[in-house]
């Protein structure tokens, strides 16, 4: 089984070096991309390039059979803002909540330091890799706001959480000054500060990784993200822009007229997909970036 | 893979890491021949740490009715399925395969994934009896009808599944207590330990949309005290103390006097590879093949040991030690009918008496010419 899987990793190496020698052109356009929009114009008038995805294969968990084949992807940059727009089949729309449901996700990885091309799968130890994470469940959360479990279990009923006898309505003054925070004390992943545990705003993370299982959420990302499911016929799919600052500070720093690389992840997640489960690159795609005209 | 020592199975086993045993092991032996399926410790466990947003239905201290209760949904025979017929000799290492050992190499461990449904219904079978007890019926030990309860903690396992399953590296076996934790800042939600633990005892917060699980109560276990679940057994069935492996068990531990010494207590689905820390006295009245399934091949040894306790006082001194303290017993002793209880520092914690003194109320009252009688 072992063999099979590294000659599988071998040939599609080989297979993908080769397909991905000129790599994708990021193409200049005068528009604002720091504004999300799906169905602009200029998306028209760039191809998408269609890149080939296998089930993740390094490391257990992994998925048993690659679910997302295809990753159509076009890019656009105005020298100072650079978007992404991401299509992929995907059969249902799953947004993750209840117990044992995941979130349809994108992500795209870029290598952090300058002339050097990290380890593709995640990084390794002082060769990082900087990471825009988009989620479904994290556009929930910037669409309809945090979800309560009011709103995961509509038809829940709770006689009470503690410390919510304490009101402005109560008869001491000291429970009067009950604030929220205080309530979510022993609400633990909030109270350690857990940037799962939040509300997601921008609906997407912006992450550092030195290896797998080690990225870690960045706070005030300046990317921003929107993604729409569509049904198609019997299919459906996914139609997902990122847009982020050319220069991240802190994270990666892309210019105009230059090269990068990236590479990509989809999951699935009403098939289970999350975390190591996931369909990925298996090698980095270059990224030329026109130069302003 | 690396190889590691399971005593347990009396033989060496796959696991992801390396063998690596804490200064101390957090260990909870439970007689239940005593458990009355009270559920106090359940709620002692949910009141201290399970009362918030999207712990609703989360119990990481549970009592289910055995054979037909269970929580999450069938999670023993849902796993013993999954890992499929595997045997063991009696007196003889465990020739079968673990969790870890039988698993797929896309996997970490054996596991089955439960569902949202699943977790919904935390009482099911709740004092079922096996069968109907008809008529001309009369008792036998094995009973032909049986229940049991099983009260179940986290294990806080020397080879724990979901530390193994974390892509992140998220869950952490302390080295001062062998207490397992999900770093709750750094967890990312992916379930991978939901999934892996054949226990089925790390659960998914929607809330926060990270995994929790029992805690050991470590920070009453840091001051000394045994976990609140122990301190609130109304049955007085559970103790809390630190188990050695059996190479360097010492007599005067309660834990590794019960385990080891007199072999009074069994981990339960040894064979799943975990190492987990908590032990039963199984009861002497179900079927023993269920037991056997449950406990391994030593349960009849084990019952037959217990049986012999009437004529042991130093066994009877431990077992009447149960639940007479908060503290964790470090060390003990039993002389002149008393039993005693020791701290680490060897302080003595409290004094027992191995039976408690008879004292005979006449229904006749002497002094004030009455008959007594228990009217209120």
């Amino acid at each position: 089984m072992k063999k099979i899987y590294a000659l599988m990793v071998v040939s599609y190496l080989l297979w993908g070096q080769g397909l991905w020698a000129e790599g994708l052109i990021a193409k200049y356009v005068k528009e604002d991309l720091s504004k999300l929009n799906l169905e602009a114009l200029f998306w028209k008038e760039v191809t998408p390039e269609t890149i080939q995805l296998i089930a993740q294969p390094m490391v257990a968990p992994r998925p048993q059979k690659t679910l997302t084949e295809k990753l159509w992807v076009q890019v656009v940059h105005n020298g100072e803002w650079m978007a992404f727009r991401f299509k992929w089949k995907d059969k249902e729309k799953s947004e993750a909540g209840p117990l044992g449901k995941f979130s349809d996700a994108v992500a795209i990885q870029f290598p952090v330091k300058e002339k050097e091309v990290p380890p593709i799968f995640m990084g390794a130890k002082d060769s990082p890799v900087h990471i825009l994470h988009w989620r479904a469940q994290y556009q929930k959360d910037k669409e309809k706001g945090f979800q309560t479990m009011k709103d995961i279990y509509p038809n829940m009923n709770m006689d009470m959480y503690p410390l919510e006898f304490a009101n402005q309505y109560s008869h001491d003054e000291m429970l009067k000054k009950i604030t929220e925070e205080q309530r979510e004390v022993f609400v633990s992943g909030k109270s350690a500060g857990n940037p799962q545990s939040f509300q997601k705003i921008k609906g997407v993370d912006e992450m550092m990784a030195e290896g797998f299982g080690s990225s870690s959420v960045i706070e005030n990302t300046r990317a921003e993200a929107q993604g729409i499911w569509q049904k198609k016929g019997k299919e459906g799919e996914w139609v997902v822009q990122i847009s982020r600052p050319l220069a991240l500070e802190g994270g990666s720093i892309l210019k105009a007229g230059q090269k990068s690389f990236m590479a990509f992840a989809v999951w699935q997640g009403g098939e289970g997909e999350v975390g190591c489960r996931k369909s990925v690159t298996m090698t980095w795609v270059p990224l030329i970036i026109e130069d302003k005209k | 893979m690396a190889t590691v020592k399971n005593w347990q199975l009396d033989r060496q086993m796959d696991y992801p890491y390396e063998e690596h045993r804490p200064k101390k092991q957090w260990a909870i032996v439970f007689d239940l021949n005593k458990c009355i399926g009270c559920q106090t410790c359940s709620l002692a466990c949910k009141t201290t740490w399970t009362s918030g947003k999207g712990q609703e239905y989360m119990f990481w201290n549970n009592v289910e009715t055995k054979p037909w209760g269970s929580y999450p949904l069938a999670w023993d025979v849902r796993v013993l399925e999954k890992l499929g017929y595997q045997h063991w000799d009696k007196n003889k290492p465990y020739s079968g395969k673990t969790v870890f050992e039988a698993a797929d190499p896309a996997e970490k461990a054996v596991h089955f994934n439960p569902q949202d449904e699943d977790w919904m219904y935390p009482n099911r079978g709740e004092d079922d009896c096996t069968g109907n007890v008809s008529g001309g019926k009369y008792l036998t030990l094995p009973h032909d009808n049986w229940f049991f309860y099983l009260p179940r903690t986290c294990a806080h396992c020397t080879y724990p599944a979901c530390l193994a399953a974390c892509p992140r590296k998220a869950i952490y076996k302390r080295e001062e207590d062998g207490i397992v934790l999900i770093d709750q800042s750094r967890c990312k939600g992916y379930q991978e330990c939901v999934r892996a633990c054949p226990y089925k005892k790390s659960m998914y917060n929607p809330y926060t949309r990270v995994s929790e699980k029992c805690v050991g109560c470590y920070p009453a276990v840091e001051e000394g005290k045994q976990p609140m679940c122990v301190q609130n057994c109304i049955g007085k069935i559970r103790i809390m103390g630190f188990i050695n492996p059996p190479w360097n068990a010492r007599e005067d531990n309660p834990v590794d006097y019960l385990v080891h010494k007199k072999e009074l207590a069994l981990p339960y689905y040894p064979q799943l590879g975990l190492e987990p820390n908590i032990y039963y006295v199984p009861p002497i009245h179900a079927n023993r093949e269920y037991l056997i399934q449950m406990f391994g091949p030593k349960v009849e040894e084990v019952i037959e040991n217990y049986k012999k306790i009437k004529n042991d006082p130093i066994t009877q001194g431990l077992l009447v030690l149960m639940g007479s303290t908060d503290n964790i017993i470090h060390r003990f002793k039993v002389s002149e009918g008393s039993a005693y209880a020791f701290d680490e520092k060897g302080d003595q914690i409290v004094r027992v008496p191995v039976t408690e003194p008879l004292f005979i109320r006449t229904p006749w009252d002497e002094k004030l010419g009455v008959i007594r009688n228990n009217t209120p």
